[in-house]
């Protein structure tokens, strides 16, 4: 095989060679990490900054198949792994996030409808356009203090940052979006009878759907991002909330594992979307 | 040619206007807009015409002369700065169904099948967004589908293509369903900018024999921009040439030339020199004209 430089735009690696290049550096973190571990249990075997794979294995196992609390459900001894799993640490965690998480995208709905208007309609432009401009440039986590003195410090504050966070943003998305929808569609849509509302939701609203979700993708990060925010100054349960607690006790072997499966989590929603788009609008993929 | 040139505007259409009704009237239309702070740019000046009932007008001139600008004021997607508009009767304010368009591009819902583009102009305007749930919709669906599958073949399309994507289909074909489209909605007025511009010629050429015999099977009034001499020659019944009054910003295109043709199409083969002098001669009045050469008309010709 020739040799290409990684510097040629018209090099054409086979699949092969490039899979395996996309994993190098999973790999190159993983001997890194090793290494590191291995060297520092050399100097230090009680150590717990870099944990060894049999101490990760340990955070895991206490994470996946053991209570958080000592007076949370106990199950018998006899009980299956799933059982155990369902009353597990990382689940009461997961469930406790991904609650906030959900409610929270779900009251995204009504910022994607305002997009839709503002983009569409010009009174709702002219009233609410430079609003949200403004409001996208305020920091939301500015806001916490705020939202913990008027919402409490439960679920409402946090679901209140993250839709606060990442509505401003979603909603400039969208009306571009909707603005950029071609003058031709909407006009022709008008001249085949439809109505104001045929137009945005029939034409404008289903051709930039697939935009939407992957808009929602790419807002996946900040939303979490905020929920992490949340949970870690005012929590009792939650991803977040775990991780800032065993930072306390240096636990980096219940840490790791729980940064990768928020990573995990992410991904997974963000792969689901990703199916879900192409399933739903194969004529937007070309 | 001779046939086609003794035949000036006001006598032809003096011959028909009994037993025609206008279909479009434009009346002291002018459009200008803002450049700068104190000056305006006119693209239409004072421009007046009556366009009967199953007409087929073809707006001819160079880029820039207001041809779409008309067009878009015809279709009620914009409003003229002075004048006025009616199309059937009653003035154009907005977007309606009394005209059924055609634009050179994204003239089809991308995200509809061909057939779902089809039926959604008899959907929508007979059930609204939540008109779905009604009692019904399923049936008359059903049968819209037919009669849509039906117009794909008029159009020279096959049943197979009812269920593509537009991104599947050629530029061709597309312009064939939204030509399909506009026709499923039965509008009288067929509205088409530039519609085959973008086509390679043998496609173009088979779209314009396919418009004429639709236009000859159901007489809709069909105005149709193009900045092709010899397609408005050969597709319309009256070709219309604007053309601005000067080089200035204060001067704004007006019909340079009113010209009827023949109802049955020109008989003069298309590469043959008496039509190539047609096609010159109607040229030069697109190319910025004096009122002189207006009034003059019918002497030149």
């Amino acid at each position: 095989m020739p040799f290409h430089s990684p510097f040629d735009i018209q090099a054409r690696p086979n699949r092969l060679f490039a899979q395996a290049l996309s994993c190098l550096l999973f790999v190159l973190c993983v001997g890194l990490y090793l290494q590191t571990s291995a060297k520092r249990h050399h100097e230090n075997s009680e150590d717990r900054v870099v944990p060894n794979v049999h101490q990760l294995m340990g955070g895991i196992h206490a994470s996946v198949l053991e209570p958080a609390e000592e007076d949370d459900y106990l199950a018998p001894d006899n009980a299956s792994k799933w059982e155990l799993f369902r009353h597990s640490m990382i689940w009461k965690d997961t469930v406790a996030s991904g609650n906030r998480f959900f409610i929270s995208l779900l009251l995204l709905v009504p910022a994607v409808i305002l997009a839709l208007h503002i983009g569409l309609f010009p009174y709702f432009g002219a009233g609410f356009l430079r609003f949200v401009l403004f409001f996208d440039k305020i920091v939301a986590l500015s806001l916490l203090p705020i939202l913990f003195i008027l919402f409490g410090i439960d679920e409402a504050s946090k679901i209140a940052l993250i839709v606060i966070g990442v509505a401003p943003t979603m909603i400039l998305d969208v009306t571009q979006m909707v603005k950029a929808v071609p003058r031709e569609q909407i006009v022709k849509a008008f001249t085949l009878d439809a109505n104001n509302f045929d137009v945005a939701y029939r034409v404008v609203f289903r051709q930039v759907l697939p935009q939407i979700i992957n808009s929602l993708r790419l807002n996946l990060k900040p939303m979490m991002l905020f929920l992490f925010a949340g949970e870690m100054i005012a929590a009792s349960d939650g991803l977040a909330y775990r991780i800032a607690i065993m930072r306390r006790h240096m636990g980096m072997d219940v840490i790791l594992p729980y940064v990768l499966w928020v990573a995990f989590l992410l991904y997974l929603i963000d792969l689901s979307l990703r199916v879900l788009n192409r399933r739903m609008h194969p004529w937007f993929q070309s | 040619m001779v046939s086609v040139l003794n035949n000036p505007p006001e006598v032809f259409s003096n011959l028909q206007k009994d037993q025609q009704s206008t279909a479009i009237r434009i009346a002291g239309v002018s459009v200008s807009y803002p450049v700068g702070k104190k000056h305006r740019k006119t693209i239409l000046d004072d421009l007046s015409l009556e366009i009967e009932e199953g007409e087929f007008v073809v707006l001819l001139g160079e880029t820039g002369c207001g041809k779409s600008t008309l067009l878009r004021i015809i279709l009620g997607q914009e409003l003229p700065t002075s004048g006025s508009i009616s199309v059937a009767g009653s003035p154009v304010e907005r977007v309606d169904a009394r005209s059924g368009y055609v634009p050179q591009k994204y003239s089809l819902f991308p995200d509809r099948t061909v057939l779902d583009n089809l039926i959604m102009g008899p959907e929508t305007s007979r059930y609204h967004i939540l008109g779905r749930l009604k009692p019904g919709f399923r049936a008359f669906r059903r049968q819209v589908r037919e009669e849509a599958l039906k117009q794909l073949q008029h159009m020279g399309l096959q049943a197979s293509d009812a269920g593509k994507y537009p991104h599947q289909l050629s530029g061709g074909m597309q312009q064939r369903v939204a030509i399909a489209q506009a026709l499923m909605m039965k509008s009288r007025v067929l509205l088409m900018d530039e519609a085959f511009s973008a086509l390679d010629p043998g496609t173009r050429r088979s779209l314009q024999r396919l418009l004429r015999s639709v236009w000859s099977e159901l007489k809709p009034t069909v105005v149709f921009v193009t900045h092709n001499t010899a397609e408005a020659l050969y597709l319309g019944t009256r070709l219309i040439v604007l053309a601005r009054t000067g080089h200035s910003d204060a001067c704004g295109s007006r019909v340079a030339l009113d010209m009827k043709l023949p109802e049955s199409g020109m008989s003069l083969h298309r590469n043959g020199k008496e039509f190539m002098d047609l096609v010159e001669h109607v040229e030069s009045f697109s190319c910025g004209v004096s009122h002189e050469t207006i009034s003059n008309l019918g002497e030149t010709i």
